[in-house]
């Protein structure tokens, strides 16, 4: 049940990434729907250039308050993921460009509904505008295409005629358009399909864009290196010649090329920069015309059709297109689907203190949401400023680098890096004979999974292994790791001999707002942790980085949950050791074959695949990863060459090696 | 590439067939002043096929060295090193008169090292090259399959 009034707090953001002003409260004190936009008719006028006229609206019931993009041209983002439309919880923070609207909890009192933490703020934005008719249709109800689609496992392409929504047909589909269906888009092209045979429907015009929008929250700059091998290169399916050839040129020069010979033993790992991956892409992009098979829109649902193919239907983001005529059907032969991270979910004691103390959300973060402002504070504030950091992967590494970063404009920020316990060098994983590796109380992989589990033996084993011994493998392989980089590890010792970053071991027990006191001592946060000797530490902080990473519920997704209901597709399930005796844990990700088709969804001709991390747990450890998408995409097309139904030509020596020249010549395929 | 014990295998036959043996007989006939001479040619044949063999033994040693390291690989350094550990074995064996068809002479002296050294190089070199990356460009499925050739 809903409380009103609704509260949300309004932040304005400047192009530094600080608050501008202070911040306001929006009150919604009625059920109904709230139009936010630049539009002069919009409830609630927000400003800026990067501002639809209708940008986005919430819509308060008594069951769920929920935010709707209208087609915004630069989208609606909950907690740092591009939403269509999302169920909202306290602490949620809805971000479009230059502001940020963040849902409160309800107020004690009426009375006190415009203060926040015990302060008033300023309630000037107040709305209580629109407010719907008893008989109006209840405004969560969605009407495509549910019309169509609701109940149905099979439509007929008649039906979907008879609704009146455009319809265009095609041989592939990939849903998406980030980086697993550019690459799986890649692998059609490279293999002989033309272009107007094959559509991409994402909600980004670039196929990196939702990667970069990570890249960037967990301060990955486009010049800082990214976690990737050389010849792991998401824009060339033959992945030769690598990245660190392409560098020769420019950058460190031919010291790539001796990493990558000496790499992981005698030289640290050679990994790309983020910016020459993005352009490498923009280049592939062009030369197999990723922008013309590719619909700008939101996918809403996917259904069989009596003829043995698919209906996908979408919503049309932004361009000329609006109110009905955004909402389309496609008909495809083969689907893809590639959807990444469902929205952000954190680790639960997180999300239990951004609901109970939404006013303190400026304190804390997760690392793969947007909190550049964080750092900016920090780095205006004179005087200490204390972080904690919570976590030990390659996240945490890079927060602690960009913090150390921070420190040449205030020298007094310090690091308190939070860990569960201390592993001492001897105590990194085992795998059979091998032994991880551990450097100053972190384990050490050169990438997410060991390398051997791209191609090596392990990528065989695994493949053939039974669903449990799948789960064991994963469970053993797997771990939060981070990458050996002398610069990170300079950090650690130096920042440990000059105080100013020190290690905690133990698990954190609980987390609770200190308010502010006065001018000089702004709000922040309290962390207490249990050490491991029995004792607590109470941690006083101004800001929480919270990198234990991000959870991938792909019932997150409405468009996947709406999948697995309808045709009760399968999934897999994590599995954990404990007394030599394998216990089945939650379900992961979809269930799929070895050559990544989803069983379930398999209609007459018609196939389905998917790719990436919503297939964790499936016939490959390292989905999530560019050269885990291109695996996946090979083993995908390949098997439509094998099956020759959708005449996809092999992709022989010859032809390979003819694909290839044209790749390095730039020549369209 | 991460080696398979298969794709060892199959990588060093399909080296030592299109890239050993053509670069070896154009070896062998230079030095016959490009006189087809089986009686001279053959000793380089025979030495690249011990070579070869003695690798093939060892494949299975190097795969077993591969499960002690935790990412299981094998750097492009420890291939580059163990390629020449072979060429010393055998060199050093054939020197020393132990292999029966291989004749003695052939690799005494600063003279024999030198026309064994170059003939190694020339055929090391370029298949090396190959294992950098060209080999993926004709087999899309190659690098995947821990060097096996062939389908996923
Ligand atoms: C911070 C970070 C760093 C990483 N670094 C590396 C690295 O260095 N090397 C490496 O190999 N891998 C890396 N990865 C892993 C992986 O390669 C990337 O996450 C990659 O982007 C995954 O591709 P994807 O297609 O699964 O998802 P994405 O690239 O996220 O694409 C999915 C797209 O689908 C869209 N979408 C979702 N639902 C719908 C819908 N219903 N309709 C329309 N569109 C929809 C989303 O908006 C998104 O744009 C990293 C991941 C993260 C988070």
């Amino acid at each position: 049940m809903i409380t009103f009034p609704v509260r949300f707090r309004v932040r304005q953001i400047g192009i530094d990434g600080n608050t501008v002003g202070s911040s306001r409260i929006l009150l919604c004190e009625e059920p109904g729907a709230f139009l936010i936009g630049k539009s002069q008719e919009a409830d609630v006028p927000l400003t800026g250039d990067a501002v639809s006229r209708r940008h986005l609206s919430l819509v308060l019931s008594a069951e769920d308050v929920r935010v709707q993009d209208e087609g915004s041209t630069n989208g609606t983002y909950v907690n740092g993921t591009r939403v269509d439309e999302q169920v909202l919880a306290v602490g949620d923070q809805i971000s479009i460009p230059g502001w940020i609207l963040e849902l409160l909890a309800a107020a004690e009192s009426p009375a006190s509904a415009t203060r926040i933490a015990g302060v008033e703020v300023d309630a000037s934005l107040v709305s209580r505008l629109v407010i719907t008719d008893d008989d109006a249709p209840p405004p969560t109800r969605r009407t495509f295409p549910d019309a169509e689609f609701e109940g149905k496992e099979t439509v007929g392409i008649e039906a979907l005629r008879a609704s009146g929504h455009p319809i265009e047909e095609v041989k592939f589909c990939a849903v998406g358009g980030g980086l697993g269906s550019f690459v799986w888009v890649d692998h059609l092209r490279c293999y002989g399909v033309p272009a107007s045979d094959i559509r991409a429907i994402g909600t980004e015009e670039v196929c990196y864009q939702t990667y970069k929008r990570y890249c960037k929250n967990s301060q990955i700059p486009d010049h800082e290196r990214l976690r990737s091998n050389a010849l792991s290169r998401p824009d060339n399916i033959w992945g030769f010649p690598g990245y660190a050839m392409r560098e020769v040129g420019k950058g460190i020069g031919v010291k790539g090329i001796f990493q990558v010979f000496g790499e992981p033993t005698l030289s640290e790992s050679y990994t790309p920069r983020a910016g020459d991956v993005f352009d490498s892409l923009d280049v592939e992009a062009k030369r197999i015309g990723w922008s013309d098979m590719l619909l700008k829109a939101q996918v809403l649902g996917l259904r069989k059709t009596s003829d043995g193919r698919y209906a996908v239907a979408y919503k049309l983001w932004g361009g000329e297109a609006s109110g009905q005529a955004r909402n389309r059907f496609l008909i495809a032969d083969a689907v893809h689907l590639s959807t990444g991270y469902p929205a952000t979910r954190f680790v639960d004691d997180f999300q239990t203190f951004i609901t109970n103390h939404p006013d303190a959300r400026a304190q804390v973060a997760n690392a793969y949401e947007p909190h550049d402002q964080m750092y900016v504070e920090a780095e205006r504030r004179g005087g200490p400023v204390q972080f904690v950091v919570r976590g030990r992967g390659i996240v945490a590494s890079r927060i602690i680098q960009r913090l150390s970063e921070a420190r040449a404009k205030n020298p007094e920020i310090r690091i308190l890096h939070s860990m569960r316990s201390a592993i001492g060098p001897r105590d990194g994983a085992v795998f059979r004979k091998a032994r991880r590796l551990v450097r100053n109380n972190v384990e050490i992989q050169p990438f997410n999974w060991p390398k051997s589990c791209w191609g090596g033996d392990l990528r065989v084993e695994y493949e053939n292994a039974s669903e449990e011994d799948r789960g064991i493998m994963l469970s053993q392989l797997g771990g939060t790791t981070t990458a050996e980089r002398s610069d990170w590890i300079a950090i650690a010792e130096r920042g440990a001999e000059e105080g100013w970053y020190r290690p905690i071991y133990g698990t954190i027990s609980d987390l609770a707002p200190l308010p502010p006191q006065g001018e000089k001592q702004p709000a922040g946060v309290q962390v207490s942790i249990d050490t491991q000797e029995g004792n607590r530490e109470e941690l006083n902080a101004d800001y929480l980085v919270d990198c234990t990473g991000l959870i991938a519920d792909i019932r997150r997704s409405p468009f996947l949950a709406d999948l697995l209901d309808t045709y009760h597709l399968s999934r897999n399930h994590a599995y954990r050791l404990s007394d030599g005796r394998a216990t089945k844990g939650g379900p992961t990700g979809l269930r799929c074959t070895n050559d990544f088709e989803i069983e379930g969804l398999r209609n007459g001709n018609g196939r389905v695949y998917a790719a990436g991390t919503i297939t964790t747990g499936g016939p490959y450890l390292a989905v999530d990863s560019f050269l885990g998408l291109q695996y996946s995409a090979l083993r995908s097309v390949d098997h439509l060459v094998t099956e020759r139904i959708h005449k996809v030509r092999n992709l022989g020596p010859l032809r390979s090696l003819g694909g290839w020249a044209k790749w390095m010549t730039g020549a369209r395929p | 590439m991460i080696p398979t014990l298969a794709g060892r295998i199959q990588t060093r036959l399909f080296l030592f067939l299109f890239i050993g043996i053509p670069i070896t007989l154009l070896y062998g006939l230079y030095w016959t002043g490009w006189q087809w001479d089986w009686r001279t040619i053959q000793i380089f044949v025979w030495f690249l096929c011990t070579i070869t063999g003695l690798g093939l033994l060892l494949d299975p040693v190097y795969i077993f060295l591969q499960t002690t390291r935790w990412d299981r690989d094998w750097p492009f350094a420890y291939q580059f090193f163990f390629s020449w550990v072979e060429f010393g074995i055998v060199f050093f064996v054939a020197r020393a008169g132990l292999i029966p068809y291989l004749p003695e002479f052939a690799f005494q002296g600063g003279q024999g090292l030198w026309i064994a050294t170059l003939h190694f190089t020339l055929v090391f070199v370029p298949s090396f090259l190959f294992l950098l990356g060209p080999l993926q460009a004709i087999f899309v499925r190659w690098r995947f399959k821990g060097g096996q050739f062939g389908k996923m």
